[in-house]
């Protein structure tokens, strides 16, 4: 078990740039960012500053102009490896359409590895616990914007991942679903001492969260 | 079960569907594409190995030709000698009048040896009606279509005049024609064979012709699996020097009719593979369609840990499942309808009217089929491969996608 005062997912002097033509594009420079195990922390910013770009970059999903990234001290991190490491949610859910709620939430393990008995009944037990018990063979189509993002936190947590990714888990959802699913996301993630990086344009929900940073004008503060 | 298989399986057969229109619409396609290739390899094989049948039954694996046999009987020691030879048989041919109750006939006559032709020429099997225990040299068996020019049946008494009355009459010599008595009425299913043929013992047909104790040929009958050309070749090796006589494969003796069959066959199998060939580049674009729908969803099996081949194979596993359950269908139902293949042929000759012109063309009177287990395998390994190529186009534009960038497209 790792010491909670341990960084667990770290990030020195990242650069992230953009090529256009013959112009290179700056998103941002400089860069430093960490997160202990259990801890929760948010990236606020306007829109375009960059702030998936970086939750990218922490979930190894693109590569930094310069920089180190560091997860749970390793400085690379392999497919197969991030899937269980991080679990990952995105605002526009990415449920794969032709599994029902119970099948999503098992793919998670499915890529990691073997689906056996007790991955099943940790996939009912995480339904169970995002509220949607009796919705286990429901399609996406057939569930709400707020039950598909409750599908899509208990996939990220399928895995029992040391980091929660968050990019902006209630930018699709009216502000009572939002709130709900927020409450869910942070209840669980403190539950279950998983670490939590959360992307938000929500000043609310960003203080909610145990850090905050701002990514303005291509550099990232920390503001609590 | 790895995810990709199992997502590939869950994309062609989603929870709480039955399947999706691109399962369908793409296994059909397969199916229809072998289904065809299955009929017509089927159709046009039987057409060559019932001709190749109806050749050995009527003639035995060798012919041996080629010279006037006076003495058949000392031929016959030297072919029996031969390893692989399981029996032979003198055979002489020629043409009569025939003639009942004033209906005249001019068929082509066969004399065979009762005592040894039954064992390289099985005319019991297709004997309609009468036995060939009854052929002697009173008796003659009739073709089935000479039997109803004439209208006799078994026990009929019908006058046979040959060639050599004519020549003694032109000689002022009178020979009675020959009074015979219908022993059997035989049915080959081969038009040719059943129009208009005697058959009477060899004795008689030496009388008729004049041929003392001679014949005009030898069919010969080898092993099962023996090399029907090298016994031709040892039999030839042992006839006597300076002989006119040869020995002949059945596949020489049909050699035109089976060539043409063969190039018809093979025309025809690329014409219908081309069919093959249209249903992967439609597999194919179905896949690369389901690819650039699926592109966020690609990216998502990345965030999951998915590596970029894996996630290529999920779309490669769906052209192969296609293929096998396309493939599948199409063998077995292509098989079933083989087994019904007449009726069938029967009843779309009926309703464009073609069906004279079928027996007049292939001579059979029944559509035959035949197909073996390497055809079936060459077929179902044509038909998988191309789905699988099809997939794996599709797999390839989904490995190349990155995960940021897929879920960035819109």
């Amino acid at each position: 078990m790792s010491n909670t005062a341990q960084p667990i997912l770290t990030a020195r002097a990242l650069r992230k740039t953009y090529r256009s033509g013959n112009r290179e594009l700056e998103v941002f420079h400089d860069v430093d960012f960490h997160i202990n195990a259990g801890e929760s922390v948010s990236i606020r910013g306007e829109s375009g500053s960059g702030k998936s770009t970086l939750l990218n970059l922490l979930a190894a999903l693109d590569t930094a102009g310069a920089g180190t990234l560091s997860w749970d001290g390793f400085s690379k991190i392999d497919n197969a490896a991030r899937g269980k490491f991080l679990g990952i949610i995105f605002q526009a859910f990415y449920l794969i359409p032709e599994l029902n709620a119970l099948e999503n939430i098992l793919m998670a393990r499915r890529i990691a590895g073997n689906v056996d008995a007790a991955a099943r009944a940790r996939a009912a037990e995480l339904l169970a616990r995002v509220g949607l018990r009796d919705r286990g063979h429901h399609l996406p189509s057939q569930l709400s914007g707020g039950e598909r993002q409750r599908v899509a936190v208990a996939r990220a947590l399928m895995n029992s991942p040391r980091v929660v990714l968050a990019d902006e888990p209630t930018g699709n959802l009216d502000e009572k679903t939002a709130d709900s699913v927020m409450d869910l996301l942070l209840g669980i993630c403190a539950e279950t001492n998983t670490a939590l990086v959360l992307v938000t344009h929500n000043p609310l929900y960003a203080q909610r969260t145990a850090r905050e940073y701002f990514l303005h004008e291509g550099t990232l503060r920390s503001v609590r | 079960m790895p995810w990709y298989l199992y997502l590939a399986f869950k994309q062609l057969f989603p929870s709480g569907r039955w399947m999706t229109f691109f399962t369908c619409i793409s296994t059909l396609g397969v199916f229809l594409g072998v289904w065809m290739l299955i009929i017509i390899i089927g159709v046009m094989s039987g057409f060559g190995f019932k001709y190749g049948r109806m050749i050995i039954d009527t003639g035995g694996e060798i012919q041996v030709r080629g010279a006037f046999i006076e003495n058949p009987e000392r031929i016959q020691e030297i072919i029996n000698k031969v390893p692989g030879v399981v029996a032979s048989t003198p055979t002489a041919e020629g043409i009569v009048m025939i003639e009942h109750q004033g209906r005249p006939g001019y068929p082509g006559i066969i004399g065979v040896a009762p005592e040894s032709v039954e064992k390289v020429i099985p005319i019991s099997k297709y004997l309609r009606e009468g036995s060939m225990a009854d052929l002697d040299d009173d008796a003659v068996v009739l073709s089935a279509g000479l039997a109803a020019s004439i209208s006799t049946r078994v026990g009929s008494k019908v006058t046979v005049v040959s060639p050599l009355t004519l020549e003694r009459l032109s000689q002022d010599a009178y020979m009675m024609p020959t009074e015979l008595t219908v022993a059997g009425v035989y049915e080959f299913g081969h038009q040719q064979l059943d129009k208009s043929v005697a058959i009477v013992t060899l004795r008689r047909m030496q009388d008729l012709y004049g041929l003392g104790e001679g014949a005009y040929g030898v069919n010969v009958r080898i092993a099962p699996d023996a090399d029907v050309d090298a016994i031709a070749g040892e039999i030839n090796a042992s006839l006597p020097p300076g002989s006119r006589m040869r020995a002949r494969t059945w596949m020489q003796s049909g050699e035109a009719f089976l060539f043409a069959l063969k190039i018809e066959r093979l025309m025809i199998i690329l014409i219908v593979s081309m069919v093959v060939f249209v249903v992967a580049f439609l597999v194919t674009a179905m896949l690369l369609v389901a690819v650039a729908h699926k592109t966020r969803e690609i990216g998502l099996y990345g965030a999951l840990g998915a590596s970029p081949w894996q996630s290529a194979m999920c779309f490669c596993f769906q052209g192969v499942i296609v293929g096998v359950i396309g493939t599948a269908l199409g063998v077995s139902i292509g098989l079933l309808t083989l087994a019904n293949i007449d009726p069938i042929a029967r009843l779309i000759a009926r309703l464009t009217g073609n069906w004279e012109l079928l027996v007049e063309v292939y001579e059979f009177t029944k559509v035959p089929a035949h197909i073996t287990g390497a055809d079936i395998a060459i077929i179902c390994a044509f038909a998988i491969g191309m789905s699988t190529l099809a997939g794996l186009v599709a797999a390839w534009r989904a490995a190349k996608l990155k995960p940021v960038e897929a879920m960035r497209s819109e």
